[in-house]
């Protein structure tokens, strides 16, 4: 177990690692002079623009350039963004709650509404309630984050005026969560659906219902516990898409989050706050990862005890 | 528990004459028309494309034309689905959005299962070294997202909807590996590989005559179903302002240019979002009808 | 007599709706008595097992439909009973065991857990009571340490311990009948006497009667006291064993009976049975192998580190003449298929010398080693996964010979369709797939890709052991011909003892990756110098009821001798 939990940190590790050098080539990919997209729309002279670079270290080997920005990275500077002229790193700390926030409601949304249908649709197997839970899953699988967000939007907040449009408060979580939570669950549905009929077919279920146990000790006691081994893997992946997901759901309902932040980065160049989002996002579905497969490690006894 | 069967010819012993009676498998498009999903996502596949390449005829406005009706206008029989703020016909822009709609799945498609195909063949036929590090590359790349690599993308790129669409088909390429690679260790583990490479076989053999075949009805499957995350993500970009630039008739777009809007022209929210959804959903169902007419025994699935 | 328990007539059981609707079971009725080991005999697709499912409710819901029947116990129809009260008898009254002991408990439960719930359930024991009646029923079936057992996971125990702990919760409920469902079938030979052993101790102990699901007739004649063959869904005959055995009245029982393999039929003989007339003499040397080492180590992340490792090879020489079969025998995991695709290079060694027909194979370069092939080709286990699902069948028959290049155009078409008749196939199926085709014929497709490069060496990986047994006799005839005509060397994989006594000149037995004794067939099988070998050999369920039932002997699996192997008389060699 202390073996599984180590490697999974490694890994983790890996994957953050691999980010720095990926944000690290960004910049030196960008057609053109990165500087002069930059800054070029400050209308500033070319001894500025040279100023700039030098002190930015573009001016050096990819290697040293690398070097430095981990070293920096150790201590926790991931440079200053271009537009706001403040430290990336205390933006993204500073916004980071607010899409934890909404990550995490939406995951329990997802989860609670997702496993459930996923769940009872695979028990009733071929019957009207699977059809029914399946054509609301594929609908919802199809249909876009933001219209739905519209939707809500339209629905609860302009026409019945239930909910606030926007603010920052609980009462103004409750529109994206639902709608990051209800497109997630969907896809959380047609996972458990099959996850659980793989379940339902195995030798050891049959062997359960032989053993003349009751019906809920056969599903819950046996399947269910076996389903969640599966299920819970899936999470962190599904995780990394809720995250995702939050991106366009925090512009739709104007929710000050990481990832409004991340869009406004793209439209103006604003490079080091990019890079600065991509590292942050890598690491923290990193994490999330790693916790997710300690708890899987933690369902299957496989794991535990080797 | 095998389902034991009572077919007379199955049961037999081993008579060398044969199995000639023994049922033949439907073909492919027979067993698509079966299933309900199939038959469901190809005919709204089908209205999209007739809808593409008949814009111009059926389209009863000029999409891009300013003013050509009142602004604002709710759906009437001139304006089925209404007129946008600068009172162009929302139908129109939404019959000629399913041009640009087709030309993401097909281009972003493209790329990501071209790219994704090659990656995932080599990693899994080379095995070693080569596919550890290939692998483990792909892994990371598609633990940050397709959405954060599509963003990296634009940010190299700049924004619009050729970048968009390419951006699209770049970040999807570590999903179309993974698959590729999974499927291509699966068939590589079953004895009929061993055996051709016991029969002599070379590379080119191995992989063209053996694995390919076997692997190419798994990628129908995903990059049926991939058409549809391609068109939810390319709308969704452009409704971010990332991809489609005005005055272009694109789904995600329109419906990024109705949120002002929302309580006085709710139908230029409605009509494109329902658009996407329709079409995400017709490419979902069509991708889970291939993969049922492919492989029966997913039918319960 | 004593009297009927269980009374089943006319039971019909049918897949599927419509056209597609598929009889599994047909108008079949028997009694089982009290106190009786009632074996239910047949091949694939007999429905042997689908009707005893019907009886407990067992079968998959919406697919399968019990049309007609009744099964009278304690005068009630098993069939119409309301699933409450089934399910009060499932568990308690009938209990089941199953073929698959490494996926029948289920792995996220502590086996305590697994063990006591239907005493529970059904017993309304106490969880302490419960626990008390599992430890005891674990001592019952053999397993040490019951305390322990209890608190372990279904993945701590090997695959005998884990059929062990279903016995005990079958048994732990004192059940009147017991069914098992090819009990052993998936269970090394020496594991399966003890199984056996064990349910025969535990029927007479708890006087419970048995319906025995089984293919296998060694273990109907150790077994059973009646027996009911089936065949397509139908009885074809029903008696008590010793009857059956010496006076089948049914074609089909004869047929049956005749197929199986065995072990001491051909103990006179020296050489396998002839079956041509002039066979090719056993030539000279063709296959030398010596020092063959292997060690897996299980895949590590990133880039590899010392993970568990498992010696696969260790130190595995033979020589194999011309013309001769030697027979590689061993239970799961002695590393004989690892030999046979070592001697291929279908995979690395990591030391070892392998030469055949002159040439050094582990030194081959990629090109080399491909023209290679020409002289030694492989007959896998599963003929159902061993053909390119989508190539034709004469296409694959044909490919060996375009690599090759020994044929191409109009005269490949007619090498194809010869080599379709010598292996007893119609010429005019080359069109087809083979999913079209049925598991014997798919494994002749197999030797007739095999034999079209004219090999020298086949070496044949279970070629038989997925085959039904009419269907074995077959296959292996069809190879000794083979082998006679055309003096093909055969490197002979297999765990079934009567089998290889049937076809091979010389035997090496295989356990834990070493070879224990190696010598002629009728040295090592006639007069075994190995402490396992005589365990295997005296393991194998006998065909003949007529025999005293002794208890099947059990391995001490310490003591045996695992050193390097020395001469006992010419020509045969055992580990010391």
């Amino acid at each position: 177990m202390t073996r599984f939990i180590a490697q999974r940190l490694l890994a983790a590790l890996v994957t953050v690692w691999i980010a720095t050098i990926a944000v690290t080539l960004l910049v030196h990919v960008v057609p053109g002079d990165p500087v002069r997209i930059m800054y070029g729309s400050f209308q500033t002279t070319p001894e500025e623009l040279e100023a700039i670079r030098v002190r930015l270290g573009l001016d050096q080997p990819i290697w040293i350039q690398y070097a430095k920005y981990l070293g920096r990275l150790l201590q926790g500077d991931l440079g200053r963004s271009i537009v706001g002229d403040q430290p990336v790193l205390d933006i993204l700390l500073v916004r980071f709650p607010m899409t934890l926030a909404l990550a995490m409601a939406s995951l329990v949304i997802a989860v609670a509404v997702g496993m459930s249908l996923g769940f009872l649709a695979a028990y009733k197997r071929g019957t009207w309630v699977d059809a029914g839970a399946m054509i609301l899953a594929i609908v919802g699988v199809s249909m876009p984050h933001f219209w739905l967000g519209l939707l809500l939007l339209f629905l609860f907040a302009l026409t019945l005026q239930w909910l606030p449009v926007a603010g920052g408060d609980w009462m103004s979580l409750i529109l994206p969560a639902l709608t990051l939570g209800l497109a997630n669950a969907a896809v959380l549905a047609r996972m458990t659906r099959s996850a659980m009929i793989d379940i339902f077919d195995q030798d050891f279920v049959r062997t359960a219902r032989a053993k003349g146990l009751s019906q809920t000790l056969v599903l819950y006691r046996h399947a269910l516990r076996s389903g969640l081994v599966p299920i819970v893997a899936m999470l962190g992946l599904q995780f990394a898409y809720l995250m995702g997901g939050a991106i366009v759901v925090e512009n739709v309902f104007a929710w000050n989050g990481v990832g409004r932040f991340a869009i406004e980065a793209v439209f103006a160049r604003d490079y080091p706050l990019i890079q600065g989002f991509i590292l942050f996002f890598a690491t923290v579905v990193a994490l999330a990862s790693v916790i997710v497969d300690v708890a899987y490690a933690f369902l299957d006894p496989r794991i535990r005890y080797s | 528990m095998t389902t034991e069967t009572l077919d007379p010819r199955s049961a037999d012993a081993d008579a060398p004459v044969a199995a000639s009676a023994r049922r033949k498998p439907r073909s492919f498009l027979a067993a698509l028309l079966r299933s309900p999903s199939g038959l469901i996502g190809l005919v709204i596949v089908g209205l999209l494309v007739v809808c593409a390449l008949t814009a111009p005829v059926i389209a009863p406005h000029d999409p891009l034309r300013m003013a050509a009706g009142p602004r604002l206008q709710p759906p009437t029989w001139d304006y089925w689905m209404g007129t946008d703020d600068f009172g162009r016909d929302v139908l129109s822009r939404i019959l000629y959005g399913a041009q640009l709609t087709l030309q993401i799945g097909v281009i972003a498609v493209g790329i990501s299962l071209t790219c994704g195909l090659l990656l995932g063949l080599v990693a899994g036929y080379s095995s070693g070294w080569t596919e550890r590090v290939l692998m483990r590359l792909v892994d990371v790349l598609f633990s940050f997202t397709e959405i954060v690599i599509a963003l990296a993308c634009l940010a190299i790129f700049g924004v619009g909807l050729t970048n968009a669409m390419i951006a699209i088909g770049i970040a999807s390429i570590p999903f179309y590996a993974r698959v590729t690679h999974s499927v291509v260790l699966v068939e590589k583990g079953k004895p009929y590989f061993e055996a051709a490479t016991a029969a002599g076989a070379g590379h080119l053999r191995l992989i063209f005559v053996h694995l390919l075949p076997n692997v190419v009805p798994t990628l129908i499957v995903v990059g049926t179903l991939g058409v549809s995350t391609a068109v939810l993500a390319a709308a969704g970009l452009s409704f971010l302002g990332l991809g489609a630039q005005p005055p272009e008739p694109e789904w995600g777009f329109m419906l990024s240019a109705s949120r002002d809007l929302i309580s006085r022209a709710p139908w230029m929210m409605i009509f494109p979002g329902l658009a996407i959804a329709v079409t995400v959903l017709g490419f979902n169902l069509l991708g889970d009808g291939v993969r049922e007419a492919l492989d029966p025994r997913q039918r319960q699935r | 007599m004593s009297e009927t328990l269980l009374s089943v007539q006319d039971l019909t059981v049918a897949f599927g709706r419509g056209p597609e609707r598929n009889v599994a079971v047909k108008g079949l009725s028997y009694d089982l008595r009290k106190g009786e080991t009632l074996a239910i005999v047949g091949e694939s697709g007999s429905g042997k097992s689908v009707s005893s499912m019907a009886l407990l409710g067992l079968l998959p819901p919406r697919s399968a439909c019990i049309e007609s029947g009744r099964a009278m116990f304690r005068d009630r129809d098993l069939l119409t009973l309301p699933e409450a009260d089934k399910r009060a008898l499932r568990g308690d009254a009938i209990t089941m065991i199953f073929q698959e002991p490494m996926t029948s408990l289920t792995p996220v439960l502590r086996i305590g857990l697994q063990l006591t719930e239907a005493l529970v359930e059904h017993k309304a024991m106490s969880q302490r009571e419960a626990e008390a009646r599992a430890r005891e029923m674990l001592r019952l079936v053999g397993l040490d340490q019951p305390e322990r057992r209890m608190r372990q996971f279904p993945h701590e125990l090997s695959g005998g311990m884990r059929q062990r702990v279903m016995i005990a919760m079958a048994m732990a409920a004192d059940p009147a009948i017991l069914i098992a469902d090819e009990p052993t079938t998936a269970l090394d030979v020496t594991v399966q006497a003890q199984i056996l052993n064990l349910m025969r101790g535990l029927k007479d102990q708890f006087s419970t009667s048995i319906i025995l699901i089984t293919h296998d007739m060694g273990v109907v004649a150790e077994m059973a006291d009646r027996v009911v063959v089936m065949n397509r869904g139908r009885k074809v005959e029903e008696g008590p064993v010793s009857t059956l055995f010496t006076a089948p009245k049914e074609a089909y029982t004869r047929r049956l009976l005749d197929a199986v393999p065995r072990l001491g039929a051909y103990a006179a003989a020296a050489e396998p049975r002839r079956v041509v007339e002039a066979p090719a003499p056993v030539g000279d040397t063709l296959v030398r192998a010596r020092g063959m080492s292997k060690t897996f180590s299980s895949g590590g992340f990133l880039f590899g580190r010392g993970g568990a490792t498992t010696r696969a090879m260790q130190d595995v020489g033979f020589e194999l003449k011309a013309g001769e079969t030697l027979a590689l025998v061993g239970e799961s995991g002695s590393g004989k298929s690892t030999t046979g695709r070592a001697v291929l290079r279908l995979m690395e060694l990591d030391a070892g010398e392998v030469e055949v027909d002159g040439v050094d194979v582990r030194n081959l370069s990629s090109s080399g080693l491909r023209k290679a092939r020409r002289r030694m080709q492989m007959i896998f286990q599963d003929p159902f996964a061993s053909l390119n699902p989508r190539m034709s069948v004469g296409k694959l028959v044909a490919e060996p010979m375009t690599i090759h290049g020994i044929a191409s155009g109009s005269e490949l078409d007619g090498r194809v369709e010869e080599l379709f008749r010598r292996v007893g196939l119609e010429a005019d199926h080359i069109r087809r797939y083979p999913h079209e085709f049925s598991g014997g014929q798919r494994q002749r497709i197999a030797i007739a890709r095999a034999l079209g490069v004219g090999p020298k060496l086949i070496v044949a990986d279970e070629p038989t052991s997925a085959l039904d047994v009419s269907v074995q006799a077959q296959v292996l005839e069809l190879m000794l011909e083979l082998q006679q005509s055309l003096g093909l060397a055969y490197l002979f994989i297999s765990h079934d003892m009567a089998v290889v006594e049937e076809v091979s000149h010389r035997v090496a037995v295989m356990r834990q990756g070493r070879i224990v004794e190696i010598g002629t067939r009728q040295a090592v099988l006639n007069a075994p110098a190995h402490a396992y070998t005589r365990a295997l050999l005296a393991a194998v369920p006998v065909p003949d009821p007529a025999r005293e039932r002794q208890v099947l002997p059990e391995l001490d699996v310490g003591t045996l001798p695992m050193g390097a192997l020395a001469e006992v008389a010419p020509g045969h060699m055992a580990a010391q």
